[in-house]
């Protein structure tokens, strides 16, 4: 009764979704001003974990799951570097069971 | 297909945006549906349930198409601790109210019905800016083609960039979204009907509040489709931020309560998805219209969670509707000024479905109290272990349980003051 749920990794979460790469960068951060966000609420909001901290600030696009949540977060709270849009038209996540 | 001609723009083939189109469609109006997915519904995630009142009205007897999942039986809600949980469910004695759905299909299915009823639908299309003439929409630009047409409907989703773009709305405040995520867990469906007590094909639907989201604000979700589970959390952004706790971190909270590990047990998660969630209401928004264009779905607001029951896609569609009825009178006028679409605001105000979403207008504020997250649910469990539990310790009346059960927990003004919020509220 008491056996612990097998947890599913994020890695194993974002397996199961398909991506359509978009060349054109859709995401962009101006990292430099990452140094200085206190708070860094992109590396806790977003449900693709996009956004990681080592030393700076790196972010990989191809998972991004488009809920537009870091742009607001990180305006309102952190340091204002995210400029996001939608991938093109056609890229970016598409999702079969939502 | 010549992007010339048409007289209306509609952005988006969500709910809102098939239902707009296809209302117009049906009165000959030459409509283009611009969607920027692959297909309609492919970047759509919700929790599960759609209220078919919506889509009656859009289709008449024909909304029975709808590819439904399952029509949704029971209600249900758990207030959970880490190792106990206090649930509440009611049985409708007629499950046809609602019914839960996949958006790939469902968004599909209704976009196809706006096809058939006369709308253009093009699909891999991000539309990036609003044709502006003094001020005035007069169309669209998606990619290299600058589509001209008489006015636009902005179906854009919560991030609306249109209705931004129009200045009808700035920059959303973390407190006023939430962000979505669910597992899709395949479970066979007799297997599922056995746990969640169902005859076959019927549904359930049920909300956990408590320690799954940590005592952030949100909670947890369970819609049965034919043969998954969709086991979801949303969270407030703002907590979310200002409390460091990733958030797909949440989902896993959620699947090893033992309320719930129950009823995914042996399952197989085969989709993970997520989705921001307006939480503001229509004011995200200073009016839902200007000259040229009307907004309506999520990028107006048009959804209501009320701790309860969570609308979106019948409020998408009935708002869809007013638009698409919005246009076909200004039409008449050959006026699309803001002063001719001004009407759009009256309709949204006086339909009684999206009324709600006025009579329900300070639950975002109240639900903002944390209490409800972080002391309310312990209070409830450990209150019904005290009732239930028979130890051979002397027991007390049950009033005097739950006064036990409130110090150090919550003053009693509060208890107080939170019970008179919530009965004016709801």
């Amino acid at each position: 009764m008491s056996e612990k749920q097998e947890d599913m990794s994020l890695d194993k979460r974002l397996a199961l979704v398909s991506f359509n790469k978009d060349p054109e960068p859709f995401i962009v951060v101006d990292t430099k001003l990452c140094q200085q966000c206190e708070k860094k609420p992109c590396l806790y909001i977003c449900p693709a974990q996009v956004y990681t901290w080592q030393d700076q600030l790196t972010y990989n696009t191809e998972g991004c799951m488009e809920t537009g949540a870091c742009l607001i977060v990180c305006h309102k709270i952190g340091a204002k570097a995210i400029s996001w849009k939608y991938p093109s038209g056609g890229k970016g996540v598409s999702f079969r069971l939502g | 297909m010549s992007l010339e001609g048409f007289e209306v723009a509609v952005v988006g083939a969500g709910p809102a945006g098939s239902a707009a189109a296809l209302t117009l469609a049906r009165e000959g109006v030459q409509v283009l549906l611009v969607e920027r997915g692959t297909f309609p519904g492919s970047k759509n995630v919700f929790g599960g349930r759609i209220y078919s009142y919506a889509l009656k009205r859009l289709l008449g007897e024909r909304w029975k198409d709808a590819p439904v999942e399952r029509f949704v039986r029971k209600e249900g809600i758990t207030f959970m601790t880490a190792d106990s949980s206090f649930s509440v469910e009611y049985e409708s004695k007629d499950p046809t109210g609602s019914f839960t759905s996949i958006r790939s299909k469902f968004d599909k299915w209704l976009a196809e019905e706006a096809e058939k009823a006369g709308a253009s639908l093009i699909t891999d299309s991000r539309v990036d800016d609003l044709v502006l003439e003094r001020g005035i929409v007069k169309g669209i630009i998606a990619g290299p083609d600058k589509i001209p047409t008489d006015v636009v409907i902005a179906c854009d989703g919560t991030t609306t960039n249109l209705a931004r773009k129009a200045g009808l709305a700035s920059m959303l405040e973390p407190r006023e979204v939430s962000i979505g995520m669910k597992d899709v867990i395949e479970l066979p469906a007799d297997k599922m009907e056995e746990r969640l007590g169902l005859e076959p094909e019927e549904g359930a639907a049920h909300v956990f509040v408590g320690e799954c989201s940590g005592g952030l604000r949100g909670g947890g979700f369970l819609y049965t489709n034919k043969d998954s589970l969709a086991l979801g959390m949303v969270v407030g952004a703002d907590d979310i931020s200002t409390k460091k706790v990733p958030s797909h971190t949440l989902m896993d909270r959620l699947r090893n309560h033992r309320k719930v590990r129950r009823l995914i047990r042996g399952g197989k998660t085969i989709e993970y998805d997520a989705h921001m969630i307006p939480e503001a209401g229509p004011k995200m928004l200073t009016r839902p219209y200007t000259g040229g264009m009307l907004v309506a779905g999520d990028a107006a607001g048009h959804l209501l969670n009320n701790g309860y029951t969570f609308r979106g896609v019948d409020m998408a569609i009935v708002s869809g509707i007013a638009a698409a009825q919005t246009i076909l009178e200004a039409r008449k006028r050959k006026d699309y000024s803001a002063q001719s679409l001004q009407t759009y605001a009256r309709r949204l105000r006086e339909e009684p479905a999206l009324k709600d979403m006025y009579t329900f207008s300070k639950v975002p504020r109240y639900l903002r109290n944390n209490r409800l997250y972080n002391v309310y649910p312990e209070l409830v469990c450990n209150a019904a272990e005290a009732i239930y539990r028979v130890d051979g310790n002397r027991k007390r009346k049950i009033y005097k349980e739950l006064r036990t059960q409130t110090k150090g927990k919550v003053s009693t003004i509060s208890l107080i003051r939170d019970l008179l919020a919530g009965a004016r509220t709801f």
